[in-house]
């Protein structure tokens, strides 16, 4: 069964998501990876319907996320309901959850996370080719990673949630850099859960990561 | 010099009360004091994952926000909602 994980990377924000969940969460899936400039809206109607689960990052705003060069994958009222009924959706992409991802419960998704405002964090640009590598990110994107895999390994949406917050919170408190902090405690009271909350994907087989070397990213 | 804490205390007192100026000189301060206590990456920005419908960029470099904080509006607001709380 294909998996959507959709990928954009065109500019040092998309970089980094995208760099995190291609080191972390590329490697247990089946493709369908929807990297680059394969992330386009016609890849995602192709693959969509045949995935459990749907793990987009992007630029988004209240009604829509977007792909590689900000080209619209999903915008409120814009897509089949066939593409989300019954998928656990993660958007990793700014406001997707004010009025997108009620949008996505209201046409049959099984569970949406996502963000009510921007999602924000402090990355170092001179790391761009190397995004996994970067500790300032990191506070931010690995509790993203954790609560993705907590869902690949068969948890609940509110169990894979719960462990994103929990990653903010422990993170925050140890964080010296008082704008780092700030951004985790935002993305924390920003992160949103619609839908059901019992909502569950196949488990993935468990893997210890990273098993392989990194992916090569093109500088920007 | 103040410790980063401090001056970063001062940057939210400045956002909290609206104040442009203020606050951008303010967290100016404390990207020196930042600096001088050795933390901070080679090139830190501050990123987001905001459409091109925003009036600012999706990636800053932390010294260019006082600058961008007292041009963009919307910017100034998303600071305050980060940190002016």
């Amino acid at each position: 069964m294909p998996t959507v994980l959709a990928l954009p990377d065109f500019d040092l924000s998309t970089r980094c998501a995208s760099g995190w969940l291609l080191r972390w969460i590329l490697p247990r899936l089946e493709p369908a990876h929807l990297f680059g400039i394969l992330d386009r809206r016609f890849a995602f109607q192709f693959f969509a319907p045949q995935s459990d689960i749907i793990i987009m990052t992007g630029h988004g705003g209240v009604d829509v996320i977007t792909g590689q060069n900000e080209a619209v994958i999903l915008a409120v009222g814009k897509y089949d309901p066939r593409e989300v009924r019954g998928k656990v959706f993660k958007l990793l992409s700014c406001q997707c959850g004010v009025a997108l991802g009620p949008d996505l419960i209201k046409n049959g998704a099984s569970s949406v996370a996502a963000y009510v405002d921007d999602y924000v964090w402090v990355t170092d640009a001179d790391l761009a080719s190397t995004p996994w590598a970067d500790k300032m990110a990191a506070t931010s994107l690995m509790p993203v990673i954790d609560g993705i895999n907590a869902l690949l390994d068969g948890k609940t949406a509110k169990e894979a949630f719960t462990l994103e917050l929990e990653g903010y919170t422990r993170n925050a408190e140890i964080e010296e850099d008082e704008l780092i902090k700030s951004c985790l405690e935002f993305n924390k009271r920003n992160a949103i859960l619609l839908g059901n909350e019992g909502a569950t994907i196949r488990a993935r087989p468990k893997i210890t990561l990273p098993f392989a070397p990194p992916p090569i990213l093109i500088p920007l | 010099m103040a410790s980063s804490k401090e001056e970063w205390q001062r940057y939210q007192e400045a956002l909290r009360q609206g104040d442009k100026a203020a606050a951008a000189t303010a967290f100016q301060r404390y990207l020196e004091a930042k600096k001088a206590e050795g933390k901070g990456g080679s090139r830190p920005t501050l990123v987001n994952l905001g459409t091109k419908a925003k009036d600012y960029p999706n990636a800053i470099p932390l010294e260019d926000i006082p600058a961008v904080m007292q041009e963009k509006p919307e910017f100034f607001d998303l600071l305050r909602r980060i940190a002016g709380k």
